[in-house]
């Protein structure tokens, strides 16, 4: 196994910041307790040491929202911790044609691997084939393609496990009270995420006959909107138990909502992560005690994938030769027993 | 040859007197016909919302509530509504609201407080309305090209500042803004500014000779240049006042949400416009009124209230906005035609 | 002659828009062959009428029999199919497309029912122009590039596009010069030997006396004489009428003496490239000067380059000695000039407002205090400038739209009136203004100029420029050819001078 040694003191650095980072990789892609040691020491396991220099191609969607923001930053501080990464990344696009020219272009620099966050999963899978047949592999980063045969891994978040965790945390904290009612500001209606979303916490709700979902709206992730439908779910509701949100970034707009229409009588679960949902549950000073993960730090793990790939070396901590082809992140409820924990991980 | 088919039967003088008073009588029903069938509608809505929903709907906070979501977008209307009457359009008020909005939530902008943030905001609308007004104006620019550039810069500027973050606000005074505890006499600030834009609108178009001149340019430019008016001038001034209406409804946005981003003010462009067309002004200009935009607003916040407190989905919201849009211009072509 | 029935027969049409009977009871009928003239003031239903044979209006009450079997004419479609084509005053042509695209329009040859053959068509449109007299028109220029006399030709090759045997013509020659007006009398004639019928709507007499077979006259929307002789019927019947008054087409007389005094207007060897050579000219307080000539030779831009709406390339106007700022109507306008421009529609009337908003338009600021209009003011001075004109209505608050073209006229020339002009620039003063109006507008001018007023006139009817100007200028081609006092002058001699272009005495 080639190896360089240790030279640069920004090395030394970064190996370290990356030890404590693992923590959190670990919690994002594997389920099995890390004291578990492989069975066999010779598999070639994917480490903080300088291996052979990989240059990995970074195509993600233009960072219009907080969370496509820290997917940037996460994906960009990964790869500056290891010196064998050369990170070539993109002007983010939401356009669909513009991101397949730029894909092109990074196969056509013959970067080794690729990281691909379609701005629209089915629309770009032609391109995801195209880096493939020509010997270039793709992880997939959560919007995910038509076909497994166009990327080699992919690692995204669980939409349905979102739903369903914060339907659990809800029903657990109201499973005493009679009649209990709920209702949810969902994210953009045209997106399949939306509707993963809502039936995950459908489904886990129906565990809990004494919950009723009362109401729903839709916003669009943006605080102006979600301001806009929880002013007008508050109207139409008049006393509520509980709120799940989708998405923190509405939820500025949700709690503006709530705080002007002066209402304090329920528990608000939010979702993504948001440093100001984080910080909010920590202080504990209003509605919002909880929100359920849907973690940028998938993009540094797709970094951490991409480099093991580009290298020939399997996961660190698991058995396999290579990499897994499908990887979940958990969508962890963050209450305010463990914000602590996640709070360097909070987007803006 | 024939002889005359058809001898006078009326050879003694009249004068022909009879036709002209009920012409202009037409006129002035019609321009009433227009507004009575948007109260019309925006009637039925409020009885289709007080029938489903008597308690949620029927109530003094769902008034406060429609009239406050209405604030921002209103605010929009009636710059928008000039813009349109004097023959032009401006797609970049959603942008310049977002951009406004974000520039005046950045941490360095809200160490100034409460003047800095509504200084910014309305400089910042001032400003692109300015770019706006030169380009057409002065550049020759079409309307449409020059604000859907302004639109697609104003949006990637602020994109620039936010980098995708949302800027929570933190200036005391701005927030209190929005509580219920600085309701004047049960009115929320933003519908007293929202209230006042209107009045002040309104006063402008009818009343002064900067409204005339937008009626005038928006009614026929080349006679209106031909008439002695700065035609260029007067368009420069018209995309300022929509830049400012922008600046103002960003300002709303900032208390209503209590943060700036970039996404703020989305479609406000295409709401804006067809409240203003609902509301009867015309798209190629000449004609429009500040109620009837005014009017057009509160029929399009009211109907998504009702949805909302019926817990209507927003597929089936977008299909009776398009079907209301429809209908209105429909019926008002209907009364234009008959009356 | 065996009675046959009438190719077209239209009895007892009644017609009524909101507020307005537009036609109460018309009567008429078209034989085969015959130029049939359509007499009326604006406003006496002669468009209406038009319109409803053209199958763009349905009558309230009435029947048209057609060929001797009543019918319905149901859309312009259904008219177009039974042979009626109408050549709209403006016409209806679309200006990106080409001549043949747009004589073929909505009946193109195709192959398969759908591919559109081009070469068919350009060469059919070709056979068109050639048979009507402008085969140097290509068939494959866009017809916004033609000028609006070949526009009507294209126009008229339209209609001939069809198997037609009525051809309607609203006021065909208001845009023709005499030569291109002599063609349009050929092709009428033309189509008359065939057996074609044209119905001829037209203000000028001596027009329906060459070519019209047939009269009838409309006022306030009844046929008040159908069927007169079109060559002896003496004009003053026809003018009465019209008007039902008997009315002399007559002008205003002049002053005594000639205008002395300093002239207010002086242009100095203004020229525009392709437009029109340098010119001088003066005008003096209570001075009418005219400008002669035929269309095309520069007057309309000589008229809108001393206004400021075009730019010159040499040469300079003064009003009392000081220079304009060249190519601004502002400039002009706080000097004092003032323009009724040749296309008032679209070029000087905002039609969606009153007529106070329209005459109000240039003197704003008068009443107006920090941009706050004082609508009071506003209104008294309107209707000051409205009475002094004899507008009818005299109502200020009608919309601009319900006048007549005469009455429109005045509504510009009260805008400047009420600004307090000192100059006035009349271009085609009397253009779509009906007979009896004209005299009336006539005498408007002179008194204004009475009053002291400058004002140069242009128009392409000679003998109104003899009547009403006190001194004339002949232009040919951008040429100043002559100027003479204009009793000194005839239309004959002004026709020469135009033609021939003799030398400048």
């Amino acid at each position: 196994m080639p190896e360089t040694p240790f030279t640069s003191r920004r090395g030394l650095l970064f190996g370290a910041a990356a030890v404590s980072a693992g923590v959190l990789v670990t919690g994002c892609t594997s389920n099995e307790s890390s004291d578990d040691k492989p069975a066999a020491d010779n598999q070639p396991a994917a480490d903080d040491k300088p291996g052979k220099p990989v240059t990995i191609g970074f195509a993600g969607p233009q960072a219009d929202h907080g969370w496509l923001n820290a997917i940037n930053d996460n994906a960009k501080k990964r790869a500056e911790k290891y010196s064998d990464v050369t990170l070539e990344i993109t002007e983010g696009s939401n356009d669909t044609a513009q991101q397949i020219g730029q894909i092109e272009t990074l196969i056509n620099k013959k970067v080794d691997v690729l990281v691909i966050l379609p701005a629209d999963g089915k629309a770009l899978t032609q391109v995801g084939l195209k880096a493939m047949r020509a010997g270039i592999p793709v992880v997939n980063l959560d919007r995910i393609f038509n076909t497994p045969q166009a990327y080699r891994c992919w690692v995204g978040g669980d939409n349905y496990g979102m739903g369903l965790n914060a339907g659990h945390y809800i029903g657990e904290k109201l499973k005493d009270k009679p009649d209990a009612k709920v209702i949810e500001l969902a994210g953009l209606d045209n997106l399949e995420l939306t509707k993963q979303r809502t039936q995950g916490f459908d489904d886990a709700l129906k565990n809990y006959p004494n919950i009723k979902k009362v109401a729903r709206q839709a916003a669009e992730f943006t605080v102006e909107s979600g301001q806009a439908k929880m002013a007008q779910l508050l109207q139409a509701q008049s006393q509520i138990d509980a709120l799940w949100n989708h998405d923190d970034d509405q939820g500025v707009g949700a709690l503006r909502a709530i705080e002007q229409a002066g209402r304090d009588e329920f528990l608000m679960v939010g979702g993504a992560g948001a440093l100001s949902a984080f910080q909010a549950i920590k202080a504990d000073s209003g509605v919002l005690k909880a929100t359920v993960l849907y973690p940028p730090t998938m993009a540094a793990s797709a970094i951490d994938l991409a480099r093991a790939l580009g290298q020939g070396k399997g996961v660190g901590g698991l058995a396999e030769f290579e990499i897994p082809s499908s990887v979940t992140c958990y969508s962890a409820v963050v209450d305010k027993d463990n914000v602590d924990q996640y709070m360097s991980t909070g987007f803006k | 040859m024939t002889q005359p088919v058809s001898p006078p039967r009326d050879s003694t003088d009249k004068v022909p007197s009879a036709a002209e008073p009920p012409a202009w009588r037409a006129v002035l029903f019609r321009a009433d016909v227009r507004t009575m069938s948007l109260l019309g509608v925006l009637a039925v809505l409020i009885l289709i919302g007080g029938i489903t929903k008597p308690d949620q709907f029927l109530d003094t906070r769902n008034l406060q509530l429609v009239l406050t979501q209405a604030s921002v977008i209103g605010v929009v209307t009636v710059g928008m509504t000039f813009v349109i009457i004097s023959g032009g359009i401006d797609l970049s008020v959603g942008a310049i609201v977002a951009l406004a909005s974000v520039w005046a939530t950045t941490v360095a902008t809200q160490e100034y407080g409460f003047g800095g943030i509504l200084f910014t905001a309305v400089l910042v609308g001032l400003g692109c309305g300015l770019v706006n007004g030169v380009l057409i104006a002065y550049g020759g620019m079409v309307p449409f090209i020059a604000t859907l550039a302004m639109l697609a810069s104003a949006r990637g500027l602020a994109l620039q500042i936010t980098d995708g973050r949302t800027q929570i606000v933190t200036v005391d005074g701005v927030l209190d803004l929005g509580e219920r505890d600085s309701y004047v006499l049960g009115i929320p600030p933003l519908v007293l500014v929202f209230a006042a834009v209107t009045v002040i609108g309104w006063l402008v178009l009818n009343r002064t000779t900067f409204g005339r001149r937008s009626v005038a340019v928006g009614g026929n430019a080349e006679a209106a240049r031909l008439a002695g008016i700065d035609v260029r001038r007067q368009r420069l001034y018209l995309y300022l006042l929509s830049g400012l209406c922008c600046g103002i409804a960003a300002f709303l946005l900032i208390v209503l949400a209590g943060s700036g981003q970039n996404t703020n003010g989305n479609l406000y462009e295409l709401d804006a416009i067809a409240a203003a067309i609902i509301g009867g002004t015309l798209l190629t200009g000449g004609r429009g009124t500040i109620v009837g935009s005014v009017l057009g607003v509160l029929i399009f916040t009211t109907i998504t209230n009702i949805f909302a407190l019926n817990n209507l989905q927003s597929d089936v919201q977008q299909i009776a906005k398009g079907a209301i849009i429809v209908a209105a211009v429909l019926v008002q072509r209907r009364t234009a035609s008959t009356t | 002659m065996a009675p046959q029935p009438p190719l077209l027969s239209m009895s007892g049409i009644t017609k009524s828009f909101p507020g307005v009977r537009a036609l109460d009871g018309v009567d008429l009928d078209v034989q085969a062959g015959e130029v049939h003239c359509l007499l009326g003031q604006n406003g006496a239903g002669k468009s209406t009428l038009i319109k409803v044979l053209a199958g763009a209006h349905q009558p309230d009450s009435g029947t048209i029999r057609w060929r001797g079997d009543d019918v319905t004419l149901r859309s312009p479609i259904a008219a177009m199919r039974l042979g009626i084509a109408t050549i709209y005053q403006e016409l209806d042509l679309v200006e990106h497309l080409s001549v043949a695209e747009n004589v073929h329009l909505g009946h193109e040859p195709t192959t398969a029912g759908f591919v559109v053959r081009g070469r068919a068509a350009k060469a059919s449109t070709a056979r068109l122009l050639q048979r009507l007299g402008h085969p140097e028109i290509d068939p494959a220029r866009l017809v916004g590039d033609l000028s609006a006399a070949h526009q009507q030709i294209v126009s008229m090759a339209r209609a001939l596009s069809h198997e037609v045997r009525l051809i309607v013509m609203d006021e065909p020659s208001a845009a023709l010069d005499p030569d291109e007006v002599d063609n349009l009398f050929r092709i009428v004639g033309d189509l008359t030997a065939d057996g074609v019928a044209v119905v001829y709507i037209s203000h000028r007499l001596e027009e329906i006396r060459r070519i019209g077979d047939r009269v009838t006259v409309l006022k306030d929307g009844r046929a008040v004489a159908g069927g007169l002789p079109a060559k002896s019927t003496p004009t003053k019947e026809v003018v009465a009428l019209m008007t039902g008054r008997n009315v002399e087409y007559v002008f205003p007389p002049r002053p005594a003496s000639a205008p002395q005094g300093d002239p207010v207007l002086v242009v100095e060897g203004l020229s525009r490239k392709g437009e029109f050579a340098p010119i001088d000219l003066q005008v003096r307080p209570g001075e009418i000067v005219g400008l002669a000539g035929l269309v095309g030779s520069g007057r309309s831009e000589i008229l809108e380059t001393v206004y400021g709406a075009r730019k010159p390339d040499t040469g300079r106007v003064l009003v009392d000695g000081k220079p304009l700022r060249p190519g601004s109507v502002r400039a002009a306008v706080r000097a004092g000039l003032g323009l009724a421009p040749e296309e008032r529609k679209a070029q000087a009337l905002l039609m969606l407002e009153s007529v106070t908003r329209n005459v109000s338009v240039s003197s704003m600021s008068r009443f107006a205090r920090l941009g706050w209009i004082d609508r009071g003011a506003e209104l008294g001075a309107a209707r000051a400038a409205v009475r002094e004109l004899s507008l009818r209505p005299d109502n200020p608050d009608v919309p601009v739209r319900t006048l007549s073209g005469g009455n429109q006229q005045k509504a510009v020339l009260a805008r400047w009136l009420l600004r307090g002009c000192r100059v006035l620039l009349l271009d085609e003063p009397t253009r779509g203004v009906d007979v009896g109006a004209r005299a009336e507008l006539y005498a408007v001018v002179r008194r204004l100029a009475d009053e002291g007023l400058a004002v140069l006139l242009v128009s392409s009817e000679v003998p109104e420029v003899l009547g009403l100007a006190d001194r004339v200028l002949v232009l040919r081609e951008g040429d100043v050819v002559h100027t003479a006092p204009a009793r000194e002058l005839d239309e004959h001699r002004v026709l020469d001078l135009v033609m021939e272009g003799s030398p400048a005495s």
